[in-house]
């Protein structure tokens, strides 16, 4: 079958490391010999040391950003999955819920921030919903591709086994739109973890967001770039994390 | 009529061989689809235990006659099915037919064994045993050693023993076989045909077959049906009187020459229709 270029294979893993290393290398250097001030490129090591001083507090953001990403990638999954079982299911609603999921899909979601921040609050609860709608539209449209993959042949055959809706679903339509659900959630990861960030820039109690933002304010550049790299780290775990589960469920591609 | 056989075949001798109950029986079977009519009046019956073969131009509706018999599509009204002596309905027959549609349409991410016994599953057998009864099936469907393998990873004559032996582990009197080997290699297909007719031997099921090929047809079949272009109907019914059980060097013998001119003279004035020029 044909290899997905999402899946990052061995190789390209030792290559994208070693890519890294010589980035941060050059980076080091031109910081260093140029003597650039750290509001323009504080030099690696320097950043890397300040993963160990403000450990506690970088730690601790990450663990709360990716809980409010995970939360809402989950509730996004699961809204974005039912809704397109429901347009499979029921089609005369494929014509009602396609064009306004697509309405509100095509007004860039950051925009719906303040209101989703007024309604929700300045906690983790108003992130864990943004995610979610960014979220559960992709998962609308991959799993409705998916569903919609299922082969009209492949049901009449169960039904003329005597096969009841329900056993239709779980034996065959789950597992046929399963490889382009779970591509969807590999690709909703690294969306998942924008939102929650940005959406915390804009008013949050704490999170990778929220220390990106108090640094700012404190002209404090290096745990600015720390937090990036924390947050990067993070979006490149979720990711590998998910693709992992996908290689072991998708066996059959 | 035209639906009438114009053969040999006389009333005296079908009496003769026809006992009481049929286990299939359909009169006036029509299926309208918007404009198409696909069928039109099918009369037939199928005696249990009984191979039935059935040829006809490519679109006459022999599918759609497949997927009446299998409960999937209603049938026109004033349409008479009436299945192991009783009338009924066509959705009455869902999960009561075993049917093998014409693709194998094997599930990606089951293996052979869990592909064989998704009928059982869903009857909601215990799967457990249900496994090792495909299991010890495995060896008659030449897939011994092969009980773990994924459908991606077997070739098409292997997919189609997949998709036969899961239609034999539907126990059910009635098998409707939509042409199982049509997408098979010349030999390949040969090589099936006879062990088809081994398996049969061994399971004494009723068999409704559809293919394109004349000569697979009388070599499987107790009867050979030919339909009509559409809307089908039955064209022509012969007995196919060989002695079983059959070997290869049988399609070579006078009998099997002219039965099989018979056919290919009737299913040829059928196909022009289709494909020859239009007579209005
Ligand atoms: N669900 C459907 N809706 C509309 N038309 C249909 C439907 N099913 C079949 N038909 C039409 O009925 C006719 C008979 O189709 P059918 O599939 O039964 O033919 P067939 O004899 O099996 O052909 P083939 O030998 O190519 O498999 C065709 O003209 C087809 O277009
Ligand atoms: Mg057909």
């Amino acid at each position: 079958m044909t290899h997905d270029p999402m899946t990052p294979s061995r190789h390209a893993l030792a290559r994208g490391l070693l890519g890294g290393g010589a980035l941060f290398l050059i980076w080091e250097i031109a910081a260093r010999g140029f003597d650039l001030p750290a509001y323009i490129l504080p030099a690696v090591s320097e950043i890397l040391l300040r993963f160990w001083t403000a450990r506690d507090v970088l730690g601790g953001a990450a663990v709360y950003t990716l809980g409010e990403a995970f939360g809402g990638y989950l509730l996004g999954g699961a809204v974005g999955v039912a809704l397109a079982l429901c347009v499979t299911l029921v089609p005369v609603l494929r014509r009602v819920i396609v064009p306004a999921a697509t309405a509100v899909n095509s007004v860039p979601i950051v925009a719906f921030s303040p209101l989703i921040l007024l309604w929700f609050g300045m906690g983790a609860g108003s992130k864990v919903v943004m995610v979610a709608v960014a979220v559960s539209f992709t998962m609308f449209v991959s799993a409705l591709a998916g569903f919609d993959r299922v082969d009209e042949r492949s049901v009449n055959l169960m039904r003329s086994f005597g096969a009841s809706r329900a056993a239709i679903l779980w034996k065959l339509r789950l597992p046929t739109a399963l490889p382009l659900i779970l591509s969807g959630m590999r690709l909703s990861t690294v969306r998942s973890l924008i939102v929650a960030i940005v959406t915390e820039m804009l008013g949050a109690y704490g999170g990778l967001g929220w220390v990106i933002y108090q640094a700012v304010i404190v002209i404090d550049f290096v745990q600015v770039w720390a937090a990036i790299f924390v947050a990067s780290a993070a979006s490149l775990a979720f990711f590998g994390f998910v693709s992992f589960l996908e290689r072991r469920l998708v066996f059959w591609r | 009529m035209m639906t009438r056989p114009q053969t040999d075949f006389t009333a005296a001798e079908a009496a003769m061989t026809e006992p009481a109950e049929p286990i299939l029986d359909l009169r006036n079977l029509s299926k309208t689809f918007g404009e198409v009519q696909a069928i039109k009046g099918v009369d037939l019956k199928v005696q249990p235990g009984e191979f039935v073969t059935v040829v006809g131009p490519s679109g006459c509706g022999k599918s759609t006659l497949f997927n009446i018999v299998s409960g999937l599509e209603e049938p026109d009204s004033g349409s008479v099915l009436r299945f192991e002596g009783r009338s009924v309905m066509a959705r009455d027959l869902l999960g009561n037919v075993s049917f093998m549609p014409q693709r194998d349409l094997l599930l990606a991410w089951r293996n052979v064994i869990d592909n064989a016994i998704l009928p059982l599953e869903i009857e909601g057998a215990n799967r457990a045993e249900a496994r090792k009864e495909a299991e010890r099936m495995l060896p008659e469907f030449g897939l011994a050693g092969f009980a773990k393998q994924y459908p991606h990873e077997l070739s098409g004559g292997m997919r189609q023993r997949v998709a036969l032996m899961r239609t034999f582990m539907f126990k059910r009197d009635l098998m409707l076989l939509d042409e199982p080997f049509g997408a098979l290699d010349a030999l390949t297909r040969t090589m099936m045909q006879r062990w088809l007719l081994d398996v049969w031997q061994k399971h004494r099921r009723t068999v409704l077959f559809i293919t394109h090929d004349v000569d697979e047809a009388i070599f499987l079949g107790d009867r050979v049906l030919v339909m009509t272009a559409r809307p089908g109907a039955i064209k022509l019914e012969r007995k196919v009187d060989l002695p079983r059980p059959r070997n290869a060097d049988l399609v070579t013998s006078p009998e099997f020459i002219a039965l099989k001119r018979d056919l290919l003279d009737a299913i040829e004035e059928e196909s022009m229709k289709t494909f020859g020029p239009s007579s209005h």
